[in-house]
């Protein structure tokens, strides 16, 4: 099939103006983020319960450094069977509504605002403006299962499948400038927005818990299997070079 | 102080000492009067937040009308803002009004309940006042809420540490430890602790921790002289078994070889002969070493 | 003979207790991330205006992705093990995200200079 030649004023009035829009338009959204986003108001309950948990973490990763007795001692504030914290504190699960809750709404409102709406205005602009025109050619071969998703809008049995439409260009900018944002605006840019969407899907758990209660266990569980594994055992054998006796090692090991 | 700096230069000094936290108020007061004053208007948005760094400079050096001007530019930008509310209120502690500022730090905390720096400075407040008791009542209470943050912890242990509360100090320090094992003053602080406390368990504790702080940083002397000195009670006067007053006694003798050596290393003759450290190190040894040989 | 063979597994455990700094580590692999996604910027843009087609284009990234990878551990010398847990993560970290940066780039630049 001989090579298909596209006038150059596409280039410049088409396939041009679809990068810089998409680029632009991430670069505001960047700053319409900052300039709507809310400082999150947490409730006191939830940082102290999330303390609480990186507490026990911490615990459980660098307990071996703090000498045995210490460690249940602090081992049972969390897990002890009546009185331990774990145990003892009971909370609700905290799944807001956000309909009754107006900050929430405000919220979801201000993300919906400045991440889904420009993407289908803007795609609907572009679709409407610079519609079925083909921009450009990827450089290497596809198959043709390819076709709907690069030639959106161009309905073309036996054009070749490299060949990609205005629609889909915008598409493919979309999210393959995701990685330009971060280098121009820093890591936590929120031009990108299919982040965006990640965390809100994991709820950024670090933070707030959206069930204490389930963290809590999964922490108490966590934490009853650990054992403690005092590390500076022998460390003036260490440091003094000499030889740690081997009987006493066998016996603590065995024991502990 | 260089005499000829530029603008740029100060502003980058600010900004570098911003960033690192470094806590040099005399410097930054100086910096900001000898060159930034004039030229405020080039900083831009920078601006806000060189006065609240210059303010709380300015605190520290008691230079109240420096501190007061740069809290009222502020106010009069911010007029709701919390952190500009918290300078007022280290205005007022620097000036000794505790009550005005314990005032507007319970305001600050009834705005917003997870401000974990008016509740601090309350602790602050009641410790300055010199109500160690009330102090670390308080901090307990506010550590129950916010049990990672290691700096009142930090606090907690100096507090009970005023009051000789070893046990309950050692226990912060523990919290302490678990949240950077890697620093080594941490370990030899709280060797300090359980050396202090006394008797045999403790004492062993003192001796493995002080260890351990020699272990992270060789130059740590300090601690070389904890683990001589740990060791050398083990072995005179705690230990049960002979085999185990040995191995204090060798520990011992490591210790003073090593602190001979920085000594001879590190300190000219003239320190030497006014201290009579290798001395004192010799006598100590040979005292750990005849119970040992014995 | 037994217990030589304890001491020696206690040995070895307390040399594997090296510090990390979380932190550190963080900021090591940001900039590592930083310096791919140019590379991989650069390097699509170098083969767009080349005109690379199919096969070798993509081999052209591997081997720039080889290089970068080559250079950083160049750059960090014999210690590399001060900045880098290890040394896999230097070649496959953000390999594939940087191929995504990459083709856009190559097309970008292949359409601008040979389509038209």
């Amino acid at each position: 099939m001989a090579d298909l030649l596209l006038d150059s004023n596409i280039r410049i009035w088409v396939f041009l103006p679809i990068v810089v829009i998409t680029f632009l338009v991430g670069i505001i959204r960047h700053y319409v983020t900052i300039l709507l986003s809310s400082d999150k108001k947490s409730d006191l309950q939830q940082v102290a319960d999330s303390h609480a948990l990186m507490r026990s973490r911490i615990l459980r990763e660098n307990g071996k450094y703090i000498p045995k007795d210490s460690f249940l001692v602090r081992k049972s504030f969390f897990n002890h069977e009546e009185k331990g914290f774990f145990n003892v504190e009971k909370r609700e699960a905290q799944v807001k509504n956000p309909m009754t809750d107006p900050s929430m709404m405000t919220d979801m409102m201000k993300g919906n605002v400045t991440n889904v709406l420009p993407m289908i205005v803007i795609g609907g602009w572009i679709n409407w403006a610079f519609s079925g025109f083909l921009t450009t050619k990827v450089p290497f071969p596809l198959t043709l299962r390819f076709k709907p998703m690069l030639q959106r809008g161009v309905e073309l049995q036996s054009l070749d499948a490299s060949w990609v439409s205005s629609a889909s260009w915008y598409f493919l900018n979309v999210f393959g400038l995701r990685s330009m944002y971060t280098l121009i605006l820093g890591q936590d840019n929120a031009a990108d927005q299919t982040r965006m969407m990640q965390e809100q899907m994991s709820g950024s758990a670090m933070m707030a818990p959206p069930d204490p209660m389930k963290a809590f266990k999964a922490e108490w569980e966590a934490l009853e299997i650990t054992n403690h594994d005092w590390l500076l055992d022998g460390v003036e054998e260490e440091l003094t070079g000499g030889i740690i006796q081997p009987e006493t090692i066998y016996i603590k090991n065995k024991f502990t | 102080m260089a005499t000829h700096i530029t603008f740029d230069e100060a502003r980058t000094i600010l900004k570098k000492m911003r960033d690192e936290q470094v806590r040099d108020g005399d410097m930054v007061v100086k910096l900001w009067e000898g060159f930034l004053i004039h030229h405020s208007h080039k900083l831009a948005d920078e601006l806000w937040m060189v006065y609240e760094q210059v303010c709380i400079a300015a605190l520290d050096c008691r230079r109240l009308d420096l501190a007061e001007e740069c809290i009222e530019a502020l106010q009069y930008k911010f007029p709701d803002s919390m952190r500009v509310k918290r300078l007022e209120g280290l205005f007022y502690e620097a000036d000794g009004r505790y009550n005005e500022a314990d005032k507007l730090y319970t305001e600050i905390i009834e705005k917003d309940n997870t401000n974990m720096i008016a509740r601090k400075r309350q602790v602050a407040i009641l410790k300055a006042q010199g109500k160690m008791a009330e102090a670390i009542q308080k901090l307990n209470e506010y550590l129950k809420k916010f049990m990672t943050d290691y700096e009142s912890w930090m606090e907690l242990c100096d507090l009970y540490l005023c009051e000789f509360d070893y046990s309950n100090a050692a226990f912060c320090m523990e919290e302490v430890i678990m949240s950077n094992p890697h620093n080594h003053l941490f370990h030899q602080k709280y060797a300090e602790i359980r050396y202090t406390m006394g008797g045999a368990e403790n004492m062993e504790l003192a001796r493995s921790y002080f260890a351990q702080a020699v272990k992270l940083n060789p130059n740590n002397t300090r601690a070389l002289n904890g683990v001589l000195l740990a060791a050398t009670n083990l072995a005179t006067a705690y230990s049960k078994g002979a085999k185990e007053k040995q191995i204090n006694a060798r520990y011992a003798s490591w210790a003073e070889e090593q602190l001979t050596v920085k000594y001879k290393t590190q300190a000219t003759d003239e320190q030497r002969k006014e201290t009579k450290v290798l001395e004192s190190l010799r006598k100590l040894l040979e005292l750990s070493q005849n119970v040992g040989g014995s | 003979m037994a217990t030589t063979i304890a001491v020696r597994t206690r040995k070895s455990r307390r040399a594997d207790t090296v510090a990390y700094s979380e932190m550190a580590l963080r900021q090591n692999a940001s900039i590592l991330e930083y310096c791919r996604t140019s590379m991989a910027c650069l390097g699509g843009a170098t083969a767009g205006i080349l005109g690379l087609t199919g096969l070798y284009g993509f081999a052209f990234y591997f081997i720039t992705s080889f290089l970068f990878s080559v250079m950083v551990l160049i750059k960090a010398g014999s210690r590399w093990n001060n900045y880098f847990v290890s040394r896999k993560i230097l070649f496959t970290n953000g390999f594939l995200g940087g191929l995504f940066t990459y083709v856009l780039s190559w097309t970008f630049l292949y359409g601008m200079v040979h389509v038209y």
